[in-house]
């Protein structure tokens, strides 16, 4: 008796009490605060958006019942070890439809397990880190039920190599800074100088912690190498520090690198010195079509905002809950199992404010980690900071873009 | 006796049981996910309370230790193939040697330059982790497959079991630990190093194995980390995390087992505490009362100050408003937990278990356990042969500080069996003298004999450990042990067991011998009654008392009592004459440092007065009174307190 | 590159130099005081977007520092220090907590830039580049720290100040209000964060985050030099700073910190009152 009473208590201290049967939940996990919460608070409130959007409609129609979407939301701190206690409290819900976020590779490195082993569907964004998918390639998982809805570092590595090459560059440095997210994108890069011909020299390999601010001593051991151009891997401030170092040392050589120095805390920081930055974007913050204006001026209205910290998060965000939205309309179900098929085989295409989405996965194959990644290189194009905004880099892509989201 | 075992066994088993049985009942991946965390935290924090807690130090190195361990558990699965076992011995070992390599420099500082120490340490190690890409795999982290204990592969039950079985081991050998000798020794240097060092236990030797076994647990609770997590990256092992521990460890209450594991238990439920709103605000709104009404009650009995009365009921206050007022509680994390933390940490400074223990004392009055009959005095100190053969001899004695010349050139023998007197008027020399003689400063030149053998220079526990004993003029007794534990810290010759032997629990028969012991010498002194109460709630003169007791423990050939009567009233001056007649039959050589004349001249065999750091005269009491220079020096001091007193006698 | 790296230095320093003001006074040191560097910054950004000016807005910033020193010194110190304990380490920890969540939500988690009249277009100085705005720092540091030493000194407050300093309980003899002295302390220390986050704040942006790596290092600083040592810091703090420009260089950035971490546990091995402080005898 005491132990059935006991046991009913510790379940009622850990789990939150069930939700009404008639919704669909979703988990949204992501740092919400530290270092890397630019981008976890966009992707949420991205998200957040899109599914305040479909509730306003009146949910998505299950079996001929109106089905509103609950948000359950973690902050996983960027800590390993909260990602994976986080995980493992999503894994044990029952009736979890499935789970959108994360933003540190290591989180889902530490934490996916737990949600596979109990086969909980997951769109994984905006992690680029090329290991969050390769593992379960490693590892020969036959039916996995994780999605990867971001340009993964190995597209953004080849983009970047290849801008260098198209500029005629022969001698580049590398920049990164040491999380896994900077060390994995320096492989990449290395990986793909190699897969393009060697065309390039890497001259200096430097690297830089999290809240550096000085970044002297790295660029002169670059400049000293006689490096045409920085490709630099790393997040938001220490991006600015190495810009606005670069201009201290007179040094012209051009930044490319990540997605994230489109980011506000790069952009602003820099100032002027980020003129001319390039980075492989998703989405940019310009309102191209209507549907696109809509979202931005939706996310600046609702959050208060001029301006996006991380709009490709956002935008990631948004969208994958349109597309999980659709999934759970073609299966019918707010079985988190039948998600995951329908998102491998999704029939209807899907306008989100990057694309227009065309079953963007397919059945899972261990040898082709592009059937579980929803972005190609021709979703991604190239972007270039112009005067505190980020601009598409080639007038061409932009004519692209806006045919494919209005499609 | 009965009912003493009963609570707190009890409760142990009780909470054993329930943490044991609850996988059986809930098979929530969750929950023993949650209780596995507990389990390695509990060892953890137990490990960083051997610092924080009993050594008294601020140690930012624990969070290193725990993510060395686990690298080392996991590569040596990887590399070198190991079982889970020795995976495990790895980690430990590794905490235990590399603890070990920082104890020795770092311990020899205090305050806040021990905590930079080890946060260096703790800054380096994460860079070298991070930066040893070709063995750990630097920042893009180390996956790692749980190997098999025994040839099983342990599923998340099985792994929570494991955890908690060494949780248990852990306890137990802790519990074993602070029973004996060593768990005294760390109350000791903490209320006072001297001392300690004075009664020959080795203050220096005793942090630094408490460092380094402290350490081996960071590393065990690192290995069961790594097998947990099975994916290991340098970051997660940072000043964060090591704030977290020891906010942990101060929250649960500091040297208690039981703290420890309440502070690991908040620190795995309370972020998730904060996942559901409902539950937040039960919690604030408990929590505020709780802080009105002890804060209340603290008010009413004024035993806290207004403000620690009050600054938890504005914290928790604002935590209830601002819950309401607040959108996202998600958001406020952090500062929410720092409401708490403030609350807890100024309307309860022992820690919740700290203020739960007290409660439950008061509530049920167990007595302790009763102790054995005091041994044989004969057994414990032995009679001395008074051969009058000399005992102590010191030559041309130099002691400066910079240019003050407090000791300068001081030769005089001290025979077996004697009483010798030193007197001289304040400034003389006399405490100098004594504090060379007795390890405290190193002499500037000259030389100390103990029976003929060179003594010891500069070090207070090596001559204690050649059999010279002392008392302090300013009283050096350890204030949070109980007078036995006093006795029983200083006592010689009785601790024979090995650490491990200690931690496996074989030492309990010498604890009684110990006990036993220690009580025949409180009745030399007449405490025996008092054996039980804290030192510092003792009178003054109880204090001077089981100063001497103390001293004599160490089993002295040659004891020093710096002023013993200094302070005491009239007839503890006479009791204190009878205790230092007994120890003196049984021929102790006694050095006898004081200003009450009458005391030097019922006891001394031979006086030598001292004035400006010199020998002025020696004789007998009568001889020496008699002495124009004696009387001279005196009398030349005409502000000397002490000189009403002396005069008298002198003239 | 070096003269970069020794630039970090000061600030440091002048970090550092804050911590000693508390210590000298009180045996404390506030862990929370990279939160105080952060928070003054933020609020003087807000001032100087209300529409304040650059120059009326320095004493606004500073002025909210000694109001935040003197809330950390009643919340977490005072208390503690009455009980002779140590728990303001775990309340000043707890302090900074709060000011660092109070951040992200009031402020934003986003690093943001901090507008300064003084350029910022590099000169060249015999062949080292630096910035006006990176001798503005290395002005501020020192004159804010000849300003308090000088005030030390010279008032009669001062004076007061280095009495308690000296000898606590004398001082209290002689009717010097201990308590208050350690009030004016941590008022003036933070004073001397508000002015640190101010002068690095167009260098290094503002954020909430951007304080944490510089206190790690102005504490070692801080007990390198001698937490008594006065200006010892400027040379450790300026010795640091540079050697973390060159083995950053020469050894690779990984391993930017590793050899003064090195240096910092061999220096209190040997000086364990910090190279530049005092040493004590041990009494009974």
């Amino acid at each position: 008796m005491k132990k059935t009473l006991i046991t009913t208590l510790l379940l009622g201290m850990f789990i939150a009490p069930a939700f009404a049967a008639d919704s669909i939940k979703i988990a949204i996990t992501g740092p919400f605060s530290g270092g890397s919460a630019p981008m976890g608070t966009s992707m949420r409130d991205g998200a957040k958006l899109a599914i305040s959007e479909i509730n306003a409609a009146g949910g998505i129609n299950v079996a001929g019942k109106k089905m509103k979407i609950e948000i359950i939301e973690r902050d996983d701190e960027g800590k390993n070890e909260r990602g994976a206690l986080i995980a493992q409290e999503l894994a044990s819900m029952d009736d979890l439809s499935g789970v959108i976020g994360t933003v540190n590779t290591g989180i889902a490195l530490s934490g996916d397990k737990h949600l596979q082993e109990k086969g909980i569907t997951k769109i994984i964004t905006p992690a680029a880190g090329s290991a969050s998918m390769t593992q379960w390639s490693k590892a020969g998982v036959k039916d996995l039920s994780m999605f990867r809805f971001a340009a993964h570092d190995g597209i953004q590595a080849e983009m970047v190599v290849e801008e260098a090459i198209k500029q005629k560059f022969t001698k580049v440095a590398i920049v990164h800074d040491a999380t896994n997210y900077g060390v994995s994108g320096r492989d990449d890069l290395l990986d793909q100088i190699k897969k393009q011909g060697n065309k390039l020299q890497v001259v200096a390999t430097e690297k830089f912690n999290i809240g550096d601010k000085d970044m002297t001593a790295q660029l002169l051991s670059a400049k000293s190498a006689g490096a045409q151009a920085i490709l630099i891997w790393g997040i938001g401030p220490e991006l600015a520090a190495v810009s606005n170092g670069m201009a201290k040392l007179d040094m012209k050589a051009p930044l490319i690198g990540g997605w994230t120095l489109s980011m506000s805390n790069y952009i602003d920081n820099a100032g002027k010195n980020s003129n001319g930055t390039l980075m492989p974007q998703t989405f940019i913050e310009e309102a191209i079509t209507p549907k696109v204006k809509s979202f931005i001026q939706g996310y600046h209205k609702t959050y208060n905002v001029k301006r996006i910290p991380s709009p490709v998060s956002a935008a990631q965000g948004y969208d994958a809950v349109l597309i999980f939205a659709a999934a759970v309309k073609q299966a019918q179900s707010g079985d988190t199992g039948k998600i995951k098929d329908a998102l491998e085989d999704l029939k209807d295409p899907v306008k989100g404010v990057i694309t227009t989405w065309k079953r963007p996965f397919s059945k899972w194959d261990p040898a082709n980690v592009e059937t579980h990644e929803a972005f190609r290189r021709a979703d991604t194009v190239m972007g270039m900071v112009k005067d505190g905004q980020v601009v598409f880099a080639d007038p061409a892509d932009r004519k692209r873009m806006i045919q494919k989201t209005s499609k | 006796m009965l009912k003493r075992l009963l609570f707190i066994r009890g409760a142990e088993l009780i909470a054993l049981a329930i943490l044991a049985t609850i996988p059986l009942t809930v098979s929530n991946t969750y929950v023993l996910g949650l209780l596995t965390l507990l389990a390695i935290y509990g060892i953890l924090l137990i490990g960083l309370d051997v610092t924080v807690g009993y050594l008294g130090q601020v140690n930012l190195a624990h969070a290193a230790f725990l993510g060395l361990g686990a690298y080392a558990a996991g590569l040596s699965v990887s590399l070198l193939g190991f079982g889970m076992l020795g995976a495990l011995a790895v980690s430990m070992a590794i905490g235990l040697i590399l603890g070990g390599l920082l104890a020795f420099p770092a311990l020899r500082l205090e305050g806040p330059q021990f905590a930079l120490a080890t946060l260096s340490f703790s800054a380096l190690s994460t860079t070298v982790l991070n930066e040893w890409e070709g063995l750990t795999m630097g920042a893009q982290g180390l996956s790692i497959t749980r190997p098999e204990l025994f040839g099983f592969s342990l599923k998340a039950q099985g792994f929570y079991w494991l955890c908690l079985v060494l949780l248990v081991l852990v306890w137990l050998a802790m519990r074993n630990l602070l029973s004996s000798q060593w768990g005294r020794a760390f109350e000791a240097l903490r209320d006072s190093p001297i001392a300690t060092d004075a009664m020959g236990v080795g203050t220096y030797r005793h942090k630094v194995a408490g460092f380094a076994f402290g350490s081996s647990l960071g590393g065990l609770a690192g290995g069961l980390y790594a097998f947990n997590f099975q994916y290991l990256q340098p970051q997660s092992f940072t000043y964060d995390l090591m704030v977290i521990l020891l906010l942990g460890v101060v929250l649960g209450g500091r040297k208690s087992l039981w703290g420890a594991f309440f502070g690991a238990t908040l620190i795995v439920l309370l972020p998730n505490l904060l996942s559901n709103r409902l539950l937040f605000e039960i919690i604030s709104g408990l929590g505020l009362l709780l802080a009105i009404f002890a804060g209340a009650q603290g008010l009413k009995n004024k035993t806290t100050q207004p403000f620690q009365a009050i600054a938890p009921v504005i914290a928790m206050g604002m935590l209830v408003v601002g819950g309401y007022m607040v959108e996202n509680t998600e958001n406020w994390r952090k500062a929410i937990f720092a409401l708490m933390l403030f609350s807890v940490v100024v309307g309860l400074p022992d820690g919740v278990m700290g203020f739960t223990a007290r409660y439950l004392t008061r509530l049920f009055r167990i007595a302790p356990p009763d102790l054995p009959p005091a041994s044989a005095l004969d057994e414990v100190l032995p009679a001395q042969q008074a051969d009058s053969k000399p005992m102590l001899e010191l030559k041309n004695l130099k002691r400066y500080f910079g240019g003050v010349k407090a000791v300068d050139g001081i030769s005089m023998t001290v025979r077996t069996g004697h009483i010798h007197g030193l007197i001289g008027p304040n400034g003389s020399g006399k405490s100098t003298a004594v504090n060379v003689i007795s390890g405290l400063y190193a002499p500037t030149s000259g030389d100390i004999l103990l029976q003929g053998k060179s003594l010891p220079k500069g070090s207070l526990f090596k001559v204690a450990r050649t059999g010279v004993s002392r008392t302090f003029q300013n009283l050096q007794l350890f204030g949070e042990l109980s007078a036995l534990d006093n006795v029983m810290l200083a006592l010689k010759g009785v601790y024979r067991s090995p650490l491990p032997l200690v931690l496996l629990g074989f030492a309990r028969a010498e604890e009684k011998r110990a006990q036993a012991d220690a009580l025949a010498l409180l009745e030399l002194v007449g405490l025996q009654h008092m054996a039980r109460v804290h030192a510092r709630d003792l009178t003054y003169g109880s204090q001077r008392f089981l100063e001497i007791a103390r001293a004599l423990a160490c089993k002295p050939k040659l004891l020093i009592l710096d002023e013993p009567a200094a302070g005491l009233a009239h007839p503890d001056v006479n009791v204190l004459v009878d205790i230092i007649k007994r120890i003196h039959q049984r021929g102790v050589t006694i050095i006898l440092i004081e200003h009450h004349m009458d005391v030097v001249s019922t006891l001394c065999d031979v006086v030598t007065v001292l004035d400006g750091g010199l020998v002025i005269a020696e004789g007998t009491t009568e001889e020496v009174k008699r002495n124009p220079l004696v009387i001279k020096a005196y009398l030349g001091i005409a502000d000397d307190t002490d000189v009403p007193d002396v005069i008298p006698a002198v003239i | 590159m070096v003269v970069s790296g020794a630039l970090m230095g000061l600030v440091y320093a002048l970090i550092a130099y804050g911590f000693q003001l508390t210590f000298a006074t009180s045996k404390s040191i506030n862990f929370g005081q990279g939160e105080l560097v952060m928070l003054s910054a933020f609020f003087s950004l807000s001032l100087l977007n209300w529409g304040v000016p650059y120059w009326l807005m320095i004493p606004g910033g500073l002025l909210f520092g000694v109001v935040l020193g003197l809330v950390v010194e009643r919340a977490c110190v005072r208390l503690t220090l009455e009980q002779k304990s140590e728990g303001w380490i775990l309340l000043t920890i707890i302090f900074g907590l709060l000011g660092f969540s109070a951040a992200e939500n009031i402020w934003g988690r986003d690093d943001r830039p901090f507008p300064t009249p003084i350029p910022t277009e590099a000169m060249q100085f015999f062949g080292v580049s630096i910035t006006p705005l990176e001798i503005s720092v290395a002005v501020g540091v020192l004159a804010v720290m000849g300003v308090i030493e000088l005030f030390k000194r010279k008032t009669l407050l001062g004076k007061a100040f280095e009495a308690v300093s000296a000898d606590r309980d004398a001082a209290e003899l002689m009717g010097i209000s201990a308590r208050h002295t350690i009030m004016l302390s941590y008022g003036l220390s933070g004073l001397v964060a508000a002015m640190a986050g101010i002068l690095i704040s167009p260098i290094t942006t503002v954020g909430p985050t951007m304080a944490t790596a510089l206190i790690l290092k102005a504490f070692a600083v801080a007990v390198v030099a001698g937490l008594d040592s006065g200006f010892g810091v400027v040379l450790v703090g300026i010795f640091l700073g540079a050697l973390e420009s060159l083995t950053s260089f020469y050894l690779g950035s990984g391993w930017r910190e590793a050899p003064g971490l090195i240096l910092l546990i061999m220096a209190l091995a040997v000086r364990p009152n910090g190279v530049f402080g005092k040493a004590s005898i041990r009494k009974v």
